[in-house]
């Protein structure tokens, strides 16, 4: 049976299981609108998309704005104009695509905003959890190092996540500062997130500090590098340092030993997400009875949104396994020059 | 050499026929251009304040009717180079002494006769102190900004505009300012006001200046008649990397009042681009300006909406007529968005459509975006759709690009393209290719406005009208003096008629004979 979502007497089906839900409604159409479909990234969360929805019964269309927000508002159209009963749009530009969610409202079709927020009425917002990251960061060298001499080296100041990412990793320390525990020795944006601009700030801080440095929290992968190779140039190789992507070279550090942690955010974990959120709203699901969606008002504007928050994975020398076994690194990159000291997994 | 005579009085001046191109047919699709190897030796250099800038003034400043190139340098100093090419022939420049010139910090550089004395002045705008020379002929300059009165204040300018508001003698600048240095990490976002300067009360140099504010981080800012009410108003490029709340902005300007942006109320609608420069033309055919403002992924093509009336409106063609240039179109980096900076309409084949030539290059290292990020060149067609041709042309530079200039350097009637890279050096393309028939047309008035900047040219060309707003401004940190260049395809003559700057009514035509250089005087009133 197919019907379009929020119209149908069926609604009460709504209230159960999201699986149940999708199978209830097989034979929808999920359109699904990429910013730039040639970034290699997006081309595994495709496929646990596309796989969710199929498993769900539904048909998986797709458009590819190749970078321009413009053609992005045509490709939306062509979706609708193609029988899509709800769309993942991930946005080239969240605020040209507005008109275009406008219109898919209109016509009663149900939006998730993939990775990136649309902060628009009505939209449903998918994405890692941002501020959990932050604090996974401070969890695992707060576990190393629970006293000392910290370093924030956080993100771009033009980026409002480098802020997002610093509260997080405050929630986690802040009662060790404030008892004394920790001392912020140093703190830095990274302007343009840039490994060497963090190399750079992360040498003037230990100049600045005689080399009394226990532990640094960097904001990701990139500034961890550029602290990493500013500690090694001092011989401080291997105190605790945070990041987060799971960049393979980061991963390799995690390995060594020269770098604690790297959050990870598993593609096909939110491509999965997206196909089956969008499976349950095309066949009726009420977005704030999705499982596991939760109201949220964080944004820009204000706005409140349903939306679900995926768990990032920190990925440390015990765990190095979890990357390895899910193919997003192999394991000779992974275990590059690791030595007897390094990660399990490599042994 | 003079390449045009003028004839006080008559309405049209005496023509020089340059090159007497035989009309051809079937040039239309192509375009070629040759690498000049030139004597100019420059490139723009420096760090975080020269990301942006990089501008070149084209203007004739020694009256042998071909322009002289001047380059601002950023960190390194800004260079004149003198025009030495001959007539028709390979392009010829030579370094020219200019003390007055021998400043660093230069972002940008535009040409305009402020003083009306005929002399070209130049506005050069800094990090720090901007400066106004004055020219007092064959390319000598002195600082004019305590004579006339300009406050060259202490902000990071990159761009620069004027108009001659009506029965003003001195023109009414505004300039755009960027990042404010003391706070450039501010989370909340820390963008300079822009500047406005008009005339003081005796029409001679500037009254104090007024701020434009809220400024949102301007790289570009151009006065513009965008509903040809014979007035102008402030259009302003903003970069949205560094506002928090802004946008793009429209300031309305009237004589006697106070500037004031329109407001949405009015039909002004918010668009948030990573404005890097504004280059404008009528391209429909309605008589008003479009206008394609360089950002990074899409450039924006605005004309005025169908149903916006008498409002300021704007809705987006660029999709439609093919001409975003979001990412590169050639070369190994065709997945990554692209980052565009100077702009300008041009028809550089002369088959009576317009093209437009945009200067490319990724801002430093930014990831998300192409680093070899070749400039393009969006061929015009009849049915209104633009192709990039940039590789074909040999225009296709992977130069970090920045400002630059499409203007005819040697006089032969085709349009050649300057480039000024970042860290590399100044790139000069001679248009070699098969072109169709053409016409210059300059413009000369008494009074303070001698260029008669505002005015509006009306080509015919067989059953089709061109019609041409004469502005100063926009583009990126570069701006041209020089006259306004027309594609006339394979038609011989064309009737020309001028709308004079501060009229309600169009000139009588003019019946000119293609492939020459005309002077339109403007008859006494």
């Amino acid at each position: 049976m197919k019907f379009r979502n929020g119209l149908i007497a069926g609604a009460s089906a709504v209230a159960f299981a999201l699986v149940a839900t999708a199978a209830s409604a097989e034979g929808l159409t999920i359109g699904v609108s990429w910013s730039n479909f040639q970034e290699e990234r997006w081309k595994t969360d495709e496929a646990a998309m596309k796989a969710a929805i199929e498993a769900n019964g539904d048909k998986y269309i797709s458009a590819d704005a190749q970078s321009s927000s413009e053609k992005q508002l045509a490709d939306v159209e062509s979706l609708i104009a193609r029988g899509a009963n709800a769309l993942i749009v991930l946005a080239q530009d969240a605020a040209t695509i507005v008109p275009a969610i406008g219109r898919a409202n209109a016509e009663g079709i149900p939006v998730v905003g993939y990775d990136r927020l649309i902060e628009v009425p009505g939209v449903f917002y998918l994405t890692f959890d941002n501020r959990e990251v932050g604090r996974i960061q401070a969890r695992e060298v707060f576990k190393k190092q629970p006293k000392g001499r910290y370093v924030f080296i956080k993100g771009s100041a033009a980026d409002p996540n480098a802020d997002f990412l610093h509260a997080g990793q405050l929630e986690v320390l802040d009662a060790a500062i404030k008892s004394g525990d920790i001392q912020v020795v140093g703190e830095q944006y990274t302007d343009g997130w840039l490994p060497e601009n963090a190399q750079k700030n992360m040498e003037q801080i230990l100049t600045a500090n005689d080399n009394k440095v226990d532990a640094v929290v960097a904001s990701n992968d990139g500034t961890a590098g550029g602290v990493v190779a500013a500690l090694t140039a001092q011989g401080l190789e291997g105190l605790p340092v945070s990041g987060q992507d799971g960049d393979h070279a980061a991963l390799n550090r995690v390995a060594k030993g020269l770098q604690t942690v790297s959050v990870w955010k598993d593609a096909r974990e939110l491509g999965k997400s997206a196909g089956n959120i969008a499976s349950a709203l095309a066949s009726g699901t009420a977005p704030d009875k999705v499982d596991g969606a939760v109201k949220w008002s964080g944004g820009p504007k204000g706005e409140t949104m349903d939306a679900i928050f995926l768990k990032p994975v920190p990925i440390t020398m015990d765990n190095l396994n979890v990357v390895i076994d899910a193919g997003w690194i192999a394991k000779d990159r992974a275990c590059q020059g690791v030595g007897a000291d390094g990660a399990p997994a490599c042994r | 050499m003079r390449l045009w005579t003028k004839q006080r009085f008559g309405y049209i001046a005496a023509a020089t026929a340059l090159l007497l191109l035989a009309a051809t047919g079937g040039h239309a699709q192509t375009v070629s251009f040759a690498p000049s190897a030139t004597s100019i030796d420059h490139r723009y250099e420096g760090g975080f304040p020269f990301i942006v800038g990089g501008g070149v003034a084209a203007f004739d400043c020694d009256g042998d009717g071909l322009p002289e190139l001047v380059f601002a340098g950023g960190a390194a100093t800004a260079a004149l180079y003198r025009n030495v090419s001959k007539p028709g022939g390979e392009l010829a420049f030579r370094l020219a002494p200019a003390a007055a010139l021998a400043l660093t910090e230069i972002v940008g550089a535009y040409p305009a006769d402020f003083d009306g004395d005929g002399h070209t002045d130049l506005a050069l705008l800094r990090v720090g102190e901007n400066v106004l020379l004055r020219g007092r002929g064959d390319c000598g300059f002195e600082r004019a900004n305590a004579q006339w009165g300009f406050t060259g204040g202490t902000a990071w300018s990159t761009g620069f505009t004027a108009t001659w508001e009506r029965g003003a003698p001195w023109p009414t600048i505004a300039i755009a300012n960027y990042i404010d240095r003391v706070r450039p990490d501010s989370t909340e976002g820390a963008c300079h006001n822009n500047m406005l300067m008009r005339p003081k009360a005796d029409g001679r140099g500037f009254a104090a200046p007024l701020a434009l504010s809220p400024g949102h981080c301007a790289l570009s800012i151009l006065f513009s008649d965008w509903n040809a009410s014979g007035a102008a108003d402030l259009r302003i490029s903003n970069d949205r990397q560094y506002y928090r709340d802004g946008e793009e902005q429209l300031w309305r300007i009237r004589p006697g009042a106070l500037p004031r942006r329109y407001s949405r109320g009015e039909g002004w609608q918010r668009l948030n681009i990573w404005g890097m420069g504004i280059a404008s033309r009528d391209i429909t055919g309605d008589g008003r300006p479009e206008y394609f403002l360089t950002s990074m992924a899409d450039n924006k093509l605005r004309t005025l909406a169908a149903d916006a009336g008498s409002a300021p409106t704007f809705a987006d063609i660029a999709l439609a007529r093919g001409a975003t240039a979001h990412r590169p179109t050639s070369g190994p980096d065709q997945a990554r968005p692209s980052t565009g900076w100077h702009s300008a309409f041009a028809d550089v084949n002369n088959d009576g459509h317009d093209d437009i030539f945009i200067v490319k290059g990724n801002v430093a290292a930014m990831a998300d975006f192409a680093t070899h990020d070749p400039n393009v060149l969006l061929l015009g067609t009849a049915d209104g759709r633009f192709t990039d041709t940039a590789l074909d042309a040999d225009v296709a530079s992977p130069h970090s690009g920045r400002g630059g200039a499409v203007v005819d350097l040697n006089g032969d009637g085709r349009l050649d393209i300057v480039v000024v890279n970042r860290q590399a050096p100044v790139e000069i393309w001679r248009n070699t290719g098969p072109a169709g028939n053409w016409l210059s047309v300059a413009l000369r008035q008494d009074g303070g406005n001698r260029d008669a900047i505002g005015a509006w040219i009306e080509v015919e060309v067989g059953k089709s009208r061109h019609t041409r707003e004469v502005t100063i401004g926009g583009g990126h940190a570069s701006g041209v003096s020089a006259p306004q260049h027309f594609g006339l395809g394979d038609v011989a003559e064309a009737r020309v008629r001028v709308r004079w700057p501060g009229s309600d009514v169009w000139g009588d035509w003019h019946r000119v004979d293609a492939n020459r250089r005309v002077t339109m005087v403007r008859p006494p009133r």
